[in-house]
């Protein structure tokens, strides 16, 4: 691939973004070419994926149902025919609830202490077997 | 606060121990530098204090510059309030864990909806999938709040509202009327974020004026210190941004004394103790002089730096649940020492979920072990005169007050609120750093980490095994609840009313008049939030803009 790795960092809703911003900002240090999305539906996530043409969408849940979302997420993305973007989560998930969204799916999920290397590390593995 | 003389006796035999100490600790490296980022010495003495004036800086409780507390008999006259945040599922699941909670000794009620924003669609729209009832409580209508409130005496239980939605008010003041509580004599709060809105700013209005007893501002410092800011600008940002809204509010024409003293802290609590009891005794006393001095407050209950607290979050972990327990109470007496009104103690599972009945309640168990058997409210500011505390009381007033003053050079903290986002965001970010590199430890995270974690185990066995839900699942089945409920609303109320109430609301929004006495009657007309925030996206909507969120650049954690 060529180019700079472009993500797409969204979230589920207002309450507590410091994970978000530090995610975003160690990413952009990183090289990465972040799109702040902010706060979005799983609607509005996939149209703006399409729309900014990213590589890779990260989803911080953590007020939401973690497998509701995804699973609206990923039929937004299959309506719009890019559900080979891969998606990454981050947030408050539950043991069950990862489970379930890697079995939809995700392709990654990030908790709190995760290391920020290595979650741009996986990111950018993830990324390269994507293109490869 | 001492004589010259013994200040130089002192200083000679302080000069003796330092040289002594210093060889001893020669090797150890860096000395501590506090989680705010302040350097500490070993040991601190009467020289660290010694242009304190004891009468013009410390003072007596209740008595100017308020930095001993608030009341003249702290804890003894006027008990700490136990107030957990609650919210979960529809209205029903919530009243119930009030009445869990109450029968477990909680003394003051908190709710929070599942409507971060204050500006949500209701429980049925495609916009709100995954969130009805899961981050807090559903509710759309009138209705739920009579349900939330059932059997519940908020006469006698102080109630905070989690919202910066003049629609929770607005139901919460309808509540009061169904109930022929008159608005002058109905206590509670809510967390009416100083902003420069005009909801926010009408609700300060109209509490100022109909219901004086209600605290209807709020500084919520807590959650932009979950974002990463330090101590010393947690007191800072909020002491310039409840400045920055009484400007706005000087500037409509209504009198600081009639509303400064109904503007409420919400603080934080964190791992560095002595910090963080400093800090509550600074921020009363920047709080004291800003508004006497800078602003010429008259009422002395203006000058009042009243807090709600709830404890530190960032550093409660997945690994080892239970030590959060640990963690929450040390910072929880840091709060206690430091003379807080009212207290929330984080649950042991909150980096796992919401808490349970079984967390929740040692929470209210750790605040009344703390009250009940440590002694520690017996004695109001028991750490006023610590060498130490004083210090870092003296300390972090002068560098909050120095940026209180760089925050007006830029023109006042409306002005620097994307400045204030960086900093906070840039402190969060360091943080973090200084986890992933080991130069900052927490146990069980980078240090202490245990290949088997048998305190998840633990948690694993109860949940299998207990007769009670050891960790929270969230159950898709509220939304289907709440929906129900809803369209119960919707079929019943009367169309033509509802009709005239939003044209009446609607009229009064676009004429720049106070919403509040039109959105109560919106509200017992039937209309539901979701309804509100159509009608605010459209009032307020800026065109070439996105869609209207309720204040976008304000959030700052």
């Amino acid at each position: 691939m060529s180019g700079t790795i472009r993500i797409l960092l969204s979230r589920d809703d207002w309450y507590h973004q410091r994970g978000y911003w530090v995610v975003a900002n160690a990413l952009k240090n990183a090289g990465l070419e972040v799109i702040l999305g902010g706060i979005q539906t799983p609607a509005e996530i996939a149209r703006t994926a399409m729309t900014e043409d990213v590589d890779m969408i990260g989803y911080r849940i953590m007020q939401a149902s973690p497998p509701m979302v995804i699973q609206k997420l990923l039929e937004e993305m299959a309506a719009r025919g890019i559900e080979d973007i891969p998606v990454v989560v981050g947030g408050i998930i539950s043991d069950k609830d990862e489970a379930q969204i890697k079995e939809m799916g995700v392709r990654a999920v990030f908790h709190s202490f995760d290391r920020l290397e290595d979650i741009s590390r996986q990111l950018l593995s993830i990324v390269s077997k994507q293109t490869s | 606060m001492f004589d010259q003389e013994f200040l130089e006796r002192l200083g000679e035999a302080q000069q003796r121990y330092e040289e002594e100490v210093t060889k001893i600790l020669a090797d150890r490296g860096p000395g501590h530098t506090t989680f705010s980022g302040l350097a500490v010495k070993p040991l601190y003495t009467p020289r660290d204090i010694e242009k304190t004036d004891y009468l013009a800086d410390i003072s007596f409780p209740g008595v100017y510059p308020f930095t001993r507390g608030v009341f003249p008999t702290g804890y003894l006259s006027r008990g700490l309030h136990i107030r957990q945040v609650t919210g979960l599922g529809t209205a029903e699941e919530t009243n119930q864990r009030w009445k869990f909670l109450l029968a477990q000794g909680a003394n003051a009620l908190s709710v929070v909806p599942d409507d971060g924003s204050g500006n949500r669609a209701d429980s049925d729209s495609e916009k709100v999938i995954g969130l009805v009832g899961r981050g807090g409580v559903a509710l759309d209508t009138l209705y739920d709040y009579e349900t939330l409130f059932d059997g519940i005496d908020f006469t006698k239980f102080p109630v905070h509202l989690i919202s910066t939605n003049a629609y929770s008010l607005a139901c919460y003041l309808t509540l009061a009327e169904e109930r022929g509580i008159p608005f002058r004599a109905l206590r509670g709060s809510m967390s009416n974020m100083i902003r420069p809105e005009t909801e926010c700013l009408d609700i300060l209005e109209y509490c100022a004026k109909h219901v004086p007893l209600f605290n209807g501002g709020y500084l919520d410092m807590r959650n932009v210190r979950e974002g990463g800011c330090t101590a010393v600008q947690e007191i800072a940002f909020g002491v310039a941004t409840a400045m920055a809204g009484c400007d706005r509010l000087i500037e409509k024409g209504i009198d600081i004394d009639d509303f400064l003293h109904r503007i409420t802290w919400f603080v934080n609590a964190g791992p560095e103790f002595f910090e963080e009891a400093a800090k509550f005794r600074a921020m009363r006393r920047v709080w004291a002089r800003v508004f006497k001095e800078r602003y010429g407050v008259k009422n002395q209950q203006s000058l009042l730096c009243r807090m709600h607290c709830q404890t530190y979050a960032p550093t409660l972990t997945i690994q080892q649940p239970f030590n959060n327990l640990i963690r929450s109470t040390v910072y929880a007496l840091a709060a206690v020492l430091g003379g807080v009104q009212s207290l929330h103690v984080n649950s042991f599972d909150e980096a796992l979920a919401i808490p349970t009945e079984f967390s929740a309640s040692l929470s209210v168990r750790t605040q009344q072990i703390i009250d009940i058997e440590t002694g520690v409210t017996r004695v109001v500011d028991p750490l006023g005169g610590s060498y130490y505390v004083e210090w870092l009381t003296d300390r972090m007033e002068a560098e909050a007050t120095a940026l209180i003053d760089r925050i007006q050079e830029m023109g006042g903290a409306f002005q620097a609120w994307n400045w204030m986002c960086e900093e906070i965001r840039g402190e969060a970010l360091k943080i973090q750093r200084e986890y992933d590199s080991g130069e900052r430890r927490l146990v069980g995270v980078n240090t202490l980490v245990e290949e088997r974690d048998i305190q998840t185990e633990a948690l694993q066995v109860l949940q299998r095994h207990a007769h009670f839900e050891a960790v929270h699942e969230y159950q898709p089945a509220f939304v289907e609840k709440q929906v129900r409920r809803l369209n119960k609303v919707r079929l019943e109320r009367d169309p033509g009313r509802l009709e005239q109430a939003t044209a009446e609301l609607t009229e009064t929004m676009r004429a720049h008049r106070n919403m509040i006495p039109a959105l109560i009657g919106a509200v017992k007309a039937g209309m539901t939030r979701g309804e509100f925030a159509a009608i605010k996206a459209e009032v307020f909507h800026k065109p070439g803009e996105g869609p209207y969120v309720c204040s976008p650049p304000l959030v700052l954690a």
